[in-house]
């Protein structure tokens, strides 16, 4: 028998930081795994380390110690050139500020994962998308002449264009109203089931969380395996 | 490759577009224009007036020599595509019919003059006009006072030498004349055809040669290289009007230094808004920074991608730049049209080059930081939107702007003293206002702690963006700074230009007025109501010794060759006064004045502090000098400094009157007579015929009128200056919005009034420019000290004005563009605020 390859594994990784105070260590030794296709919900209180972790999963950030493997690459052990590489070939990113740039249209944002890794037809591949999350018609608009909610789902489509193996999501609803919000939680776990992504997504949003196969807590920077059923206050 | 530059020029294509790129445009452009505008604007200017003054020599080079150069150096001067004129003078008797006169005779060649023109008038002392005409052999032109001495008419016949002259035209000036009220002997012209006829440049008489030469100054330089070594020091002497330590020639040599000053300045200007803009650049891409490497692209690809923009922009900035400074100095150029005569036609190509390199290098040098700290963005701001960036060495960034500019301005001087100045008093400044807004900052941790007011809202503002003030604080105050050096020099130097020659300037001198015509002179003009410049006692000398010791006091060829030993002497026959009373613009430099003398005691003596120098003269020698058949020795007990740029005589030796009891002098004096009343001249001197009288109208307004072009010339680079400086500003008030932009949509959204904080971003930039403007009229004094001292050779002075001005002017200018800079801010809603912010 044999067994299909992690998406993500850690062993012990912790995380410190200089302070006017002295050295501090804002994650405990956190150790864990997650399998490809798997959506896990990574939620705590706004300061638990949440972001933390997910800067350290994605490669934006370095561990202190322990490490990760990312799809089977030893994370904890590139240089930034060689992280920037392996995000560029597998990973995909949805931030709760959009984070799309703002010289660039709706399209041009999309594409750019794409023209980063070389991929060809760059266009071509970011006009389907673009059909997918419904705003062909706001292609040529930049950031600023779009609503949160048409932002929101311009960074949708630029985390699928590469057809990334692991989605980071961090507050992906966060500045987003209700009707929005369900709008872009429904296209994101949708495009994440049709492209068979491994979703890792940050948030205190209880809703959101229960809608991931797994909970994962984080509380002063320890991390727990969330085993009871959350409460979700409906919104309706 | 090609994706990199499809996406720096979607990127750069996009953000010019949207206006992203103005200001590090602008300040690019900025650069250009003006570096480009001043410098071709002063080449062309500086070709104008060099032009123009080359009229006092009536060439743009002269070789004077004590004799006959050989034929060969004037034929090899036409090899070098050089024009070429001679002139030959001496002193000589014109007998008229019952008069004779000495005259100082110039005998010309057809060519002369190759620069300026002859001046006639149709009667003496009437009205000069330029003539084209050249003499014919078998003419002479007379200077006015010659036919006043010799009581002729035109069209008589004169005799000189051995032979006979018509004298067909009223010889008003010469462009080469100079001017000596000592110089006392009238012009007579004639054709250098007709010298050797006459016979009177034999052995034995005083004759001296003149070689003009015109041409381009490179084929001048590349001449004078060849001729120097055949140069004998003691016969030929190369001068330019460079040379010339007359009036014009330092009114001149200081607006060239002015423009320098001015195009230097402009240099600083443009890199202070590059560097400005560019930190604002790299601000704003921060974020595009850490997106691109979240999604995969690694540092070469951020570089390249944003090096490229970086020559996007400088290319266009520098399109854009050498248009607008070439419109700009053409405009300027027009308006001056008339005033000015300015060349179009040569196409300068050194200012382009200038104008270009700078543009490079301001966009290279003040732009590379904020391109290192733009690469060093971590990716991880995406998710922690305080990481700024991993680069953070204010030092290193000071270090490298500084010996960037340092360089710019060393290289493109090419004068390390105006540089070093410059640069030292910016270091001043930046130490000055690095403790002031310490200070500040202390003043600001009290006042800043009451209930939120605008005020205190400014202060506290101040207080926590301590380093960011300091750093505009520190540009504002620059800014304010260079422009004040502008200004406060230009108004300084137009001012000492103007002093030299104010109105009722005297434009006649009278000379060879004996004491009894001196008495008679003073009831007559009491009269007529003409005001004299007061009467000055002459007696001519030779100076023989220098404390007992024999000096050479030869003045022609021939007696040098016979004392060939002893010290160094004047080279002429002095000019001895004597009084009790300093004359003014003169200045006791060193010693005592002579007003108290006993008899017994040695003689007091004043001296000319540059003849003192140059004889090595000092305190306590004693001179000799032979007047008539009589010696007079003196003691030196002061030594003087005389302003040579007065239209008044002025005198190397002063002595004591009672000295000089036993001679019987001759006065000069001058006066001045209105335009309207200058046709009453002749009537006016006819009972004094045998006084001589020079008049130097001609020569006042022609200084004058360059004087005022000069000034107009400097007015206008100020008013460039003057601009560039406040598009500097306004750029700094431009970025620095950004920074206010977070605290001013949060004040608004938490519900904060309008004015509170209209008044309080208004209050803040009034406290910066307060202190800036206080900093800069400071740091300005030093500046101005050093330049007026070490290199304008002007007599420096405080200029306590400023002190209120700058503060007052930096408070209100910086306070409106913040205003101006809010008010965009504010008339936005509180959700574009918010939207703006992402």
């Amino acid at each position: 028998m044999t067994t299909a390859p992690l998406m993500i594994e850690t062993k012990s990784v912790i995380k410190k930081v200089n302070t006017s105070e002295g050295e501090l260590q804002i994650l405990q030794p956190i150790s864990f795994q997650v399998k490809p296709g798997e959506s896990v919900a990574i939620i705590g209180a706004s300061g638990s380390g949440k972001s933390t972790l997910l800067g350290l999963l994605a490669g934006l950030d370095e561990v202190s110690g322990g490490h990760i493997m990312l799809d089977g690459e030893a994370l904890h052990d590139m240089d930034e050139e060689q992280r920037a590489r392996l995000r560029g070939d597998k990973v995909g990113f949805i931030f709760q500020s959009f984070m799309l740039v703002q010289s660039l249209t709706a399209i041009e944002n999309i594409m750019l994962p794409a023209e980063i890794a070389g991929l060809p037809e760059p266009r071509k591949l970011a006009q389907k998308i673009l059909e997918q999350v419904g705003l062909e018609h706001r292609a040529s608009h930049f950031p600023n002449q779009l609503s949160g909610g048409e932002q929101q789902r311009v960074a949708i489509a630029r985390a699928f264009i590469t057809n990334p193996k692991i989605l980071f999501a961090d507050e992906p609803t966060g500045n987003l109203d209700s009707n929005n919000s369900t709008k872009v939680e429904d296209l994101l776990f949708d495009l994440n089931k049709d492209s068979n992504t491994t979703l890792v997504l940050v948030t205190h949003d209880d809703a959101l969380a229960q809608r991931c196969q797994r909970q994962l807590r984080m509380h002063a920077g320890e991390l727990s395996e969330e085993t009871k059923p959350l409460k979700v206050v409906s919104g309706e | 490759m090609s994706m990199v530059f499809q996406l720096a020029w979607r990127l750069f294509k996009h953000e010019a577009k949207r206006g992203e790129l103005t200001i590090i445009l602008l300040a690019i452009v900025l650069s250009v224009a003006s570096v480009l505008s001043l410098s071709l604007f002063s080449e062309r200017l500086q070709g104008a007036l060099t032009d123009r003054s080359a009229e006092f020599i009536a060439a743009d080079r002269q070789l004077r020599s004590r004799t006959p150069v050989d034929e060969s150096w004037v034929v090899k001067a036409s090899e070098f595509g050089l024009e070429t004129a001679y002139q030959v003078s001496t002193r000589s008797m014109v007998f008229g019919d019952d008069e004779l006169a000495l005259s100082d005779l110039r005998a010309v060649d057809s060519a002369y003059p190759l620069k300026g023109a002859i001046k006639v008038t149709d009667r003496a002392f009437g009205v000069p006009e330029a003539t084209s005409d050249s003499l014919e052999p078998g003419e002479v032109w007379l200077d006015s006072r010659m036919f006043q001495l010799l009581q002729i008419e035109l069209g008589d016949s004169v005799d000189i030498g051995d032979s006979s002259f018509t004298v067909t035209r009223v010889l008003s000036e010469i462009p080469d004349a100079g001017f000596s009220v000592f110089n006392t002997d009238p012009i007579a012209l004639m054709s250098a055809e007709d010298l050797p006829k006459t016979n009177i440049t034999g052995p034995g008489s005083r004759v001296s040669y003149k070689y003009y030469f015109t041409g381009d100054s490179s084929d001048l330089d590349e001449y004078y290289d060849w001729l120097r070594p055949q140069l004998d020091r003691e016969i030929h002497r190369w001068t330019s009007i460079e040379d010339d330590d007359s009036a014009i020639g330092r009114s001149i040599a200081r607006a060239e230094q002015y423009f320098l000053l001015a195009s230097l300045l402009a240099i600083v200007l443009a890199a202070v808004s590059i560097a400005v803009a560019a930190q604002r650049y790299s601000q704003r891409h921060f974020d595009p920074v850490a997106i691109m490497k979240t999604l995969g692209a690694g540092k070469k690809m951020v570089q390249r991608i944003y090096l490229l923009q970086i020559c996007f922009i400088t290319i266009l900035g520098i399109i854009l730049g050498v248009i607008t400074g070439f419109l700009l100095q053409q405009g300027v150029v027009h308006l001056l049209a008339g005033t000015v005569e300015v060349s179009l036609d040569v196409w300068h190509w050194r200012p382009l080059a200038i104008a270009v390199f700078t543009g490079v290098v301001c966009a290279v040098l003040f732009s590379l930081y904020p391109l290192l700290q733009l690469f060093s963005v971590p990716p991880l701001r995406v998710l922690r939107r305080d990481i700024n960036t991993t680069l953070s060495s204010k030092a290193l960034q000071f270090a490298t702007s500084g010996i960037a500019v340092f360089l710019l301005m060393w290289i493109y001087s090419q004068d390390l003293l105006i540089s070093a100045i410059l640069f030292v008093s910016g270091i001043i400044l930046v130490a000055l206002l690095l403790g002031v807004t310490n200070v500040l900052i202390m003043v600001g941790r009290r006042l800043g702690s009451g209930s939120m007011g605008a005020w205190t809202l400014a202060w506290a503002r101040i207080r926590r963006r301590a380093m960011g003030n300091s750093v505009q604080l520190i540009s504002f105050a620059i800014t304010i700074m260079l422009l004040l050096v502008v200004l406060v020099m230009r108004n300084d130097m137009v001012k000492q230009w103007r002093d030299q020659l104010p109105e009722g300037t005297p434009n006649y001198f009278l000379s060879n007025v004996t004491e009894t015509q001196r008495l008679g002179l003073i009831e007559h003009f009491d009269k007529n109501n003409v005001e004299s410049d007061g009467y000055y006692p002459v007696a001519r000398g030779r100076f023989v010794a220098i404390n007992d010791e024999k000096i050479r006091t030869e003045v022609t060829k021939e007696e040098r060759d016979a004392t060939d030993d002893g010290r160094q002497g004047l080279g002429r026959e002095a000019n001895l006064t004597w009084s009790t009373t300093l004359q003014t613009g003169n200045k006791i430099l060193e010693g005592e004045w002579l007003d108290v003398w006993e008899e017994g005691d040695p003689v007091p003596l004043s001296i000319e502090a540059e003849v003192a120098e140059r004889l090595e003269i000092e305190l306590g020698d004693v001179l000799t000098f032979n007047i008539g058949s009589e010696v007079v020795s003196a003691t030196v007990t002061s030594l003087r400094e005389v302003n040579w740029q007065t239209m008044q005589p002025n005198f190397f030796f002063v002595l004591h009157p009672k000295a000089m009891e036993n001679f019987s002098p001759t006065y000069i004096t001058s006066f001045h007579l209105d335009e309207e009343r200058k046709p009453e001249i002749t009537k006016l001197m006819a009972p004094f015929a045998s006084v001589t009288l020079f008049d130097v109208d001609a020569r006042i307004n022609q200084l004058r009128e360059i004087i005022d072009q000069v000034s107009m010339a400097v007015e206008f680079i100020l008013i460039l200056v003057l601009l560039a400086g406040a598009l500097v500003l306004i750029a700094q008030v431009q970025a620095s919005m950004d920074e206010r932009l977070q605290e001013l949509a949060i004040l608004r959204t938490l519900g904060a009034k309008g004015w509170t904080i209209r008044f309080s971003v208004i209050n803040e930039f009034i406290i910066i420019g307060l202190v800036a403007g206080l900093m800069a009229a400071i740091s300005n004094e030093f500046s101005l000290y050093m330049l007026q001292t070490k290199v304008f050779q002007m007599e420096a002075s405080l200029h306590l004005s400023y002190w209120l001005i700058a503060p007052a002017v930096g408070a209100v200018t910086v306070g409106i563009l913040g205003a101006i800079g809010c008010w965009r801010l504010l008339s936005l809603n509180t959700g574009e605020l918010l939207r703006k912010m992402v």
